[in-house]
C-alpha cells in the first residue's frame, strides 16, 4: 500500500472537477476519465493486498486505510479538506469494493453519510461533521428506508422511517429502521425524519442516546454490516435537526438514489470478479483431455456473464452520470434547489441501472458457482460469498421488482404525456 | 468527440427542423402492404432527400460527400429516430459495405466510378454466403478462374449465392470467389465487384418465413468480371472481407438501437395501454408492467452498450468481441421485445397481415416482427458463432481442438 500514490490518486488541482458544481461530469470529459482510471487503479491494487493480507473468510479493509487512501472526504469539498470531486468518484471505489468483496465501513459512512451531509443546509454542525468525515474521525450511518416500499415515493408520510414531534429542547424522535448499512459500528447516526409539517430533515443521533437502540443484524452476507435503528421518543440534542437545501423530498429521494446507485456499482465490480474467475478456472481446470473453458457449453456460458456486465455497466454509468449532475445542481441550488425533472432522470436512470445490475450479478454469480463445478460450492472458493453479497446488495434499496413497477408507473405517465 | 457540445446542439436542432419539415407525414400507413417497385421508389426518393440535406452518407470522408464525425453522426442518428423518419433499407449495403469496401481497399478508379453512382441511387448486393458455406463462410465453393486468353483479362466465375438481399433490385455485386482451389481455404479466395447485368446471371428469389422475397439466390454460369473489378491483391479476399464487414458495425447498430428506443418502445407501452374487450389495460397488471419496464432497461442498456462502441471505435480502442457483443444482445432484445408485443397484442396480432416497408425491425405489427426477427439472430454469423467469438477473442477462452 501506498499512501502517496492514493492521495494523488483524488487530488484535484484547483479549479479542477468538482470546483464547478453544475456543469455536467462524466460524458467524455478526458480530465475525469484520466483521474476515475487512476483511482480505479490505485483501489483495486489497494483493495487486494488488503484482501491477500487477510486470508479469511472476508477482505477486511481497515478504517485507517480507508482514510488514508482518501477515499473517506472524496466528494468533502476543498474547502473542508476533502478531494471534492464527485460521486461519479466514490461510485469507482463501490465497484472496486465489490470486485474484492471487500469488507468496509464505505456504504454508510461515505457513499451515504456524506450525500446526505453534502445535501443539507450548510450549518456548523454540518460542516464539523464533514470536515472531520475527511479524515476519519466519526463512522456515521445514515438511516433511510431499505426495503421496497419507499421507492418514488420518498418524503412521502408513511415511507420515511423516522418522525419527530415538538421541537426546540422539547423534539423527540420515534421510528425505526431495519438493514442500515454499518449502523452496529457507527458513532454518529444520521435519521431520515419527518418534521411536524411533513418535511424531510435529517437528525443526528449518538448509539446508546436516551431512547434509541441500536442492534446489529447478523446476515448471510458477512462482507455487510446492517443493524437496526429504533427510537422511541428520543429527545433531540439542540442543533441536531438538519434540512435539506431546497426542497428536502428532492434531496431525500437523491439520496435514496444514491444508495441504491451504491449497491449497484457493488453488484458491478462483483459480477466482473466472477467472470474473470469463471474464464481464468475454465482455462486450466481439464475434463477429457483438454480445458473445460474450450467447451461450446462453458464457453457461451461465459460469453453470455460478458454481455449481461457490459450491459450492467453501460446503465451505471448513465445512471452515475445523472446522479452526479443533479447532485451538483442540488449543491449549488441553494434554496431554488433542483427541477423535478432532473430528479424523475435521476431516479429513471437508476432504477434501470439497480434492477438490471443487481440481479445480473446474482445470475453471474451463480453462473460462476455452476461453470466452477464441485470447487464452486465449496466455503474454500469463495464464489459464496460473492453470491449472498450480490443477493443482499440485490434486495438492499428497493427489489428489481420495486424499482420496475416505478419504471412503468413512468412509462405510464410519459404516455399519457404524449397522448395529451 | 472533439467536436465542442455547443455545436453538436446546434446540428441537432438542425436536424430537428429538417426532419419536421422533410419526413413525409403518414408514410408508415403509406407503405404499408407496398409491392417491390412502390417500396423501390419510396427509397430511391428518401435517399435522394437524404443525400440533398447531407444526411445519406456521413460516414463517408468529405471528399465524396459525407465528412460528419461520430459525434455528429450519432445526433444525426439520435434525430432521425426520435422523428421515425424512414429507415434507408435498400441502400444498406451500398454505403455501409460497399462504401467501406471501396474506400479501404479499392484502387482510386474503383472509387470514382462507383462512389458517385452509389450517391446516385445504385443498388449493391452482397453475394458471400453460399449453400454449403453459411457459419464456416470460408468453405465457400464459386470459383473464379483467372482468363487471359484472347488479349483479354477476366475472371470466369461458376457458382451458387445464398441470402443476396436486395439481389433482384440490385445493380452491383460484392462478391466473394476462389481463385486459387489449392490455397488453404482462406488464403484462395478473391473479392470482386460484380455488375448484376453480366451474362450468365440468373438471380432466383427465396420466400422468406414473412412471405417476402428480398432474399435470392444467385446462379452464376461462366459469368465473366473483368481482372480490373479485383479488390485487393488476387486470393486475398478473405483478407479484404474481414477487414471490410466490421467497418460499419457500430453506427449501424446505434442506430438501431435509437429505433428501438425511441419508435419501438413507444408502440410497446402503446400496446400495453390499449384496453381490451374488457375495458382492462394490459400495463395495469403487475407482471405486464415489470416485463415492460424491464424492456425499457434493457433498450437503455442496448443504447449504452452502442453509444459505448462507437466512442471506442472513434477512439481505436474497440476490443475484437465488442461488436459481437452488440450483434447478440440486440438481436435476442429485438426477439424477446417483439415476441413480447406479440404476446400482449394477443389475437389482434395474427390478424396484421402486413407491415410498413422501410421501418424499422419493430413496426409495432408484433407478430410479423417476431418472426423477421430471426433475421438478426441468424444471419451475419449466428448468434452461436457470435457466443464463440465473444468466449474466443473477447475473453481469452481457449479454441476448440
Amino acid at each position: 500500500m501506498n499512501a502517496h500514490s492514493s492521495e494523488l490518486a483524488v487530488a484535484t488541482p484547483a479549479g479542477g472537477p468538482g470546483a464547478h458544481p453544475g456543469t455536467h461530469p462524466g460524458a467524455g470529459d478526458g480530465a475525469d476519465e484520466e483521474l476515475r482510471a487512476e483511482l480505479r487503479a490505485v483501489a483495486r491494487d489497494l483493495l487486494a493486498t488488503a484482501a491477500g493480507k487477510d486470508g479469511g473468510d472476508d477482505a477486511q479493509v481497515d478504517w485507517a486505510l480507508l482514510a488514508e487512501a482518501g477515499w473517506l472526504g472524496l466528494e468533502v469539498p476543498d474547502g473542508l479538506d476533502g478531494a471534492g470531486v464527485t460521486v461519479a468518484e466514490t461510485a469507482v471505489v463501490c465497484e472496486e469494493l465489490g470486485r474484492a468483496a471487500a469488507r468496509a465501513p464505505y456504504l454508510g459512512t461515505t457513499v451515504l453519510g456524506a450525500g446526505a451531509l453534502l445535501a443539507l443546509e450548510t450549518t456548523d454542525g454540518r460542516d464539523e461533521l464533514l470536515r472531520a468525515l475527511a479524515t476519519g474521525a466519526p463512522r456515521l450511518a445514515v438511516a433511510l428506508p431499505t426495503g421496497d416500499a419507499p421507492l418514488g415515493a420518498a418524503g412521502v408520510p408513511g415511507t420515511v422511517p423516522f418522525r419527530l414531534a415538538g421541537s426546540g429542547a422539547a423534539a423527540r424522535l420515534t421510528g425505526r429502521a431495519e438493514f442500515v448499512p454499518d449502523a452496529a459500528e457507527a458513532e454518529t447516526l444520521l435519521l431520515l425524519a419527518l418534521d411536524e409539517g411533513g418535511e424531510p430533515v435529517v437528525v443526528r443521533a449518538v448509539p446508546g442516546q436516551p431512547g434509541l437502540e441500536v442492534t446489529a443484524t447478523p446476515v448471510l452476507d458477512v462482507s455487510r454490516s446492517v443493524g437496526a435503528v429504533a427510537a422511541v421518543g428520543a429527545p433531540v440534542e439542540a442543533g441536531s435537526v438538519w434540512r435539506f437545501r431546497g426542497d428536502g423530498r428532492a434531496g431525500g429521494r437523491l439520496l435514496l438514489a444514491r444508495g441504491a446507485l451504491a449497491v449497484a456499482c457493488d453488484s458491478l465490480g462483483a459480477a466482473e470478479a466472477m467472470l474473470a474467475a469463471t474464464v481464468g478456472y475454465a482455462s486450466v481446470r481439464h475434463q477429457f483431455g483438454r480445458p473445460i473453458g474450450s467447451f461450446q457449453a462453458v464457453k457461451h456460458g461465459c460469453a453470455d456473464m460478458l454481455v449481461s456486465v457490459s450491459v450492467g455497466r453501460g446503465l451505471v454509468t448513465e445512471a452515475t452520470r445523472a446522479l452526479a449532475a443533479a447532485s451538483s445542481a442540488h449543491a449549488a441550488g441553494g434554496a431554488g434547489g433542483i427541477e423535478e425533472a432532473a430528479v424523475i432522470a435521476v431516479e429513471v436512470a437508476v432504477s434501470r441501472a439497480k434492477s438490471y445490475m443487481c440481479a445480473a450479478a446474482v445470475d453471474v454469480a451463480g453462473k460462476a458457482m455452476q461453470l466452477h463445478g464441485g470447487i464452486g460450492y465449496t466455503w474454500e472458493s469463495g464464489v459464496h460469498r460473492y453470491l449472498k453479497r450480490a443477493a443482499l446488495s440485490r434486495a438492499l434499496f428497493g427489489s428489481p421488482a420495486a424499482h420496475r413497477a416505478r419504471l412503468a408507473r413512468r412509462l405510464d405517465a410519459d404516455a399519457a404525456g404524449r397522448a395529451r | 468527440m472533439s467536436v465542442p457540445r455547443g455545436d453538436l446542439a446546434e446540428l441537432r436542432a438542425t436536424v430537428r427542423g429538417w426532419c419536421r419539415a422533410h419526413v413525409p407525414a403518414d408514410w408508415r400507413r403509406a407503405q404499408t402492404g407496398v409491392g417491390g417497385d412502390e417500396f423501390v421508389a419510396f427509397q430511391q426518393a428518401w435517399f435522394q432527400e437524404l443525400r440533398r440535406a447531407g444526411y445519406a452518407v456521413p460516414h463517408w470522408p468529405a471528399e465524396w460527400g459525407g465528412g460528419m464525425s461520430a459525434a455528429e453522426q450519432m445526433v444525426l442518428y439520435q434525430e432521425l429516430a426520435a422523428a421515425d423518419a424512414p429507415r434507408l433499407v435498400l441502400a444498406f449495403v451500398s454505403i455501409h459495405h460497399a462504401a467501406a469496401t471501396l474506400l479501404t481497399a479499392g484502387t482510386d478508379e474503383q472509387r470514382r466510378r462507383h462512389l458517385p453512382g452509389i450517391l446516385d441511387g445504385e443498388i449493391w448486393v452482397q453475394g458471400f454466403s453460399e449453400p454449403e458455406a453459411g457459419s464456416d463462410l470460408a468453405s465457400l465453393r464459386t470459383t473464379a478462374r483467372r482468363d487471359r486468353r484472347a488479349g483479354g483479362d477476366v475472371f470466369v466465375v461458376n457458382g451458387q449465392k445464398l441470402w443476396a438481399s436486395g439481389a433482384a433490385h440490385a445493380d452491383w455485386c460484392l462478391l466473394l470467389a476462389r481463385s486459387d482451389p489449392a490455397a488453404p481455404k482462406r488464403r484462395g479466395i478473391s473479392y470482386l465487384l460484380m455488375d448484376m447485368r453480366s451474362p450468365g446471371l440468373d438471380v432466383r428469389p427465396i420466400r422468406n418465413a414473412l412471405g417476402d422475397s428480398h432474399f435470392c439466390e444467385i446462379f452464376l454460369n461462366d459469368v465473366e468480371i473483368p481482372a480490373e473489378n479485383l479488390v485487393g491483391p488476387e486470393n486475398a479476399g478473405w483478407q479484404v472481407a474481414q477487414a471490410t464487414l466490421s467497418a460499419e458495425r457500430g453506427m449501424t447498430m446505434l442506430e438501431l438501437a435509437e429505433r428501438l428506443g425511441n419508435v419501438g418502445l413507444r408502440s410497446l407501452v402503446d400496446t400495453c395501454r390499449r384496453p381490451d374487450v374488457t375495458g382492462r389495460r394490459p400495463i395495469d397488471d403487475t407482471l405486464v408492467a415489470d416485463r415492460l419496464a424491464g424492456f425499457d432497461t434493457e433498450i437503455a442498456g442496448l443504447r449504452a452498450l452502442c453509444r459505448d462502441l462507437v466512442e471506442r471505435h472513434d477512439a481505436g480502442t474497440v476490443g475484437p468481441a465488442d461488436a459481437s457483443v452488440v450483434k447478440v444482445y440486440y438481436s435476442e432484445l429485438l426477439q424477446r421485445m417483439t415476441g413480447f408485443g406479440a404476446e400482449i397484442a394477443g389475437l389482434g396480432a395474427l390478424a396484421e397481415l402486413a407491415k410498413p416497408a422501410s421501418s424499422g425491425w419493430e413496426s409495432g405489427r408484433w407478430l410479423l416482427d417476431f418472426i423477421g426477427s430471426w433475421e438478426w439472430t441468424i444471419p451475419g454469423g449466428t448468434n452461436e458463432i457470435q457466443r464463440t467469438i465473444i468466449g474466443e477473442r473477447g475473453l481469452g477462452l481457449p479454441r476448440e481442438p
